[in-house]
């Protein structure tokens, strides 16, 4: 694809989502289902303080979240030379996610203790990961890293359910099965500040170096010879856009698939090279997982977990893709 | 003046523990040639090219570039004065063939930078010159063995260096692409390109090359011109099997001999 037609396309998409956005602010069951005209919100003072207090920072913490769990997604997948891969892999997830259950069993239940915590624990599972790594003594690095983050994960897994089997059933169970399904039921504007600027270096970070993720992509050998400082610049991007993951992560949950399914349909689309591919799997990501959003709050008269919504759309898509045959996972690689 | 690639007193393993790979090894390679490495498996010659390129440091001994040992450059002057084609390098992503060699452009861009027109205009003409102008918008994973390697070389044209080192270009390559893989290679070296291979065919070695290093267990058995390296003693000791160096027509030829023991 060339370079102007690519900016075409971007643009395009870019429009497209602006028109999601503008018409997820009218989507939902507030007056009825599915929505409210525009003047409503001159004539409802409910109106206007749901859409101003509610649905702007829930539908723009979904637009970052859907915009960074691909961004990461595209970057593991090219640095682990994996197309399977997506930033739960590395322990992140259920490292967030033990990271929450302990806010919500022991430090008194407070939203942002929550979020600090998930977003802590989620980042130790990926220093976990990463020293594991290095002390592993046989295979190459990805194999290493791969290892490591299946261990970890099951370690903080565990983790959770002693967790869950000690949590007071009425009270913190529901909370915690509910944080693990994930959603943005209760985001506010004071969540999206907390995770804005982690959302803001990953995301600036990936997007400039995207063409050296391709470098980053090929043989350690080859890389060497072309001037990459390989484990420097991998955990460069690794460290920014995973601890993005995990503190979008610890304000919605486990919000799984998407970070695995829309990079690949990015590079069906737009070409392998990260180039192109990273900003419009940003795009995508971050369009697919509003859509999906609006969805899990107006299908049914109660919320649907935005998790389960998007394993739904995401395990369907891939399974379309694997039997249209576009996803090849090299035997050699 | 000075050899724009040399080894001084190399000695290398990959662990202390480990049996020595190189042991306190010395070699001059000619500006401006090809230079073929030859010995049996396992004697070190990948393991000679990943410390040409730095990629391993050597337990002491130096390698220097155009006088100047290794750590006296930054990766990046390195990776503009060194090119590598592995023996395996697999692609995991479908890049078409030109976003790949592109990727040989990367020692003069920083981590930030995108390639510019100028870029572009090198990487077309390297595959010009490889003769595979006409691939450039298919995936390289869709193409065959030899246009692949023909990719691979491309990468390095691109990035401009003046050592190529090529690990085993013409294995597993039928006879018309070793042919056009060695006659670019020495099309390279005529312009000035220092170029270092290793083979296990001697054939080819003869066919491309200037100067001949034959190792073995880690050290050099013979340098210098062909016959003085490629010869019936030296090759039927170093790969302990019956072999022929033959003169036809002016042109050296390896056969090998059916072994006695198998009678």
């Amino acid at each position: 694809m060339s370079k102007e037609k690519f900016n075409r396309f971007l643009l395009l998409l870019g429009l497209g989502i602006l028109v999601v956005f503008l018409a997820s602010v009218f989507i939902g069951r507030y007056p009825s289902p599915p929505g409210m005209l525009p003047r409503t919100l001159f004539e409802d003072k409910l109106a206007r303080q749901l859409v101003l207090n509610l649905r702007l920072p829930r539908l723009l913490v979904a637009f970052l979240l859907g915009m960074t769990l691909s961004a990461a997604g595209a970057v593991l997948q090219m640095i682990f030379r994996n197309p399977l891969v997506e930033p739960g892999f590395l322990g992140v997830s259920q490292g967030a996610a033990f990271g929450a259950a302990v806010a919500i069993l022991w430090f008194a239940n407070h939203p942002l203790v929550i979020e600090l915590s998930a977003t802590f624990f989620g980042l130790l599972a990926l220093a976990a990961t990463y020293f594991l790594s290095t002390r592993i003594r046989y295979g190459g690095w990805v194999l290493r890293l791969i290892l490591s983050g299946v261990a970890v994960s099951a370690l903080f897994s565990s983790g959770v359910g002693v967790l869950k089997y000690i949590a007071d059933p009425l009270t913190e169970l529901p909370e915690i099965t509910f944080w693990l399904l994930g959603g943005l039921y209760s985001v506010t504007w004071r969540d999206l500040l907390f995770v804005l600027p982690f959302a803001l270096i990953g995301l600036v970070v990936t997007y400039v170096m995207r063409w050296r993720v391709n470098l980053l992509s090929l043989n350690d050998d080859t890389a060497f010879s072309l001037g990459a400082s390989l484990t420097r610049e991998r955990l460069i991007l690794l460290i920014t856009i995973v601890a993005a993951a995990a503190a979008l992560t610890s304000i919605s949950g486990v919000i799984s698939w998407v970070g695995l399914i829309v990079p690949h349909i990015s590079r069906r689309i737009f070409g392998a090279s990260a180039e192109k591919s990273i900003p419009a799997s940003m795009l995508l990501g971050g369009g697919f997982t509003m859509i999906a959003d609006d969805l899990a709050r107006t299908l049914l008269a109660g919320e649907i977990p935005l998790g389960i919504l998007t394993s739904a759309i995401g395990a369907g898509l891939f399974i379309y893709l694997m039997i249209s045959m576009s996803i090849k996972v090299r035997r050699d690689a | 003046m000075h050899n724009i690639l040399s080894l001084e007193n190399v000695h290398f393993s990959y662990g202390e523990e480990d049996p020595v790979v190189l042991a306190d090894l010395s070699l001059n390679i000619p500006t401006g040639k090809v230079t073929a490495i030859l010995g049996p498996n396992g004697t070190g010659k990948t393991t000679m090219l990943h410390i040409m390129l730095g990629l391993l440091k050597p337990i002491h001994g130096d390698v220097r570039v155009s006088g100047k040992p290794h750590r006296e450059y930054s990766k990046r002057e390195l990776s503009q004065m060194i090119g590598l084609v592995p023996q395996f390098e697999s692609i995991p992503f479908n890049f078409s063939v030109l976003e790949y060699v592109l990727l040989g452009r990367s020692p003069y861009l920083n981590p930030f930078q995108l390639p510019g027109d100028v870029d572009v205009e090198i990487t077309e003409n390297a595959l010009k010159e490889a003769g595979i102008s006409h691939l450039a918008e298919k995936p390289v994973t869709e193409i065959s063995g030899g246009e692949r390697q023909l990719v691979h070389i491309s990468r390095v044209l691109t990035q401009e260096t003046k050592i190529l080192l090529l690990d085993e270009p013409t294995a597993h390559l039928d006879l018309e692409n070793q042919n056009r893989i060695l006659t670019l290679l020495k099309k390279m070296a005529a312009q000035g390109v220092t170029t270092v291979i290793t083979t296990h065919d001697p054939n080819a070695a003869i066919f491309a090359a200037g100067h001949f290093v034959l190792m073995d267990q880690g050290d050099i058995a013979a340098e210098g011109e062909l016959d003085h390296v490629i010869t019936t003693e030296n090759l039927s000791r170093i790969y302990n099997t019956p072999i022929r160096v033959e003169k036809i027509n002016d042109h050296t030829m390896v056969v090998m001999d059916k072994m006695e023991d198998y009678g």
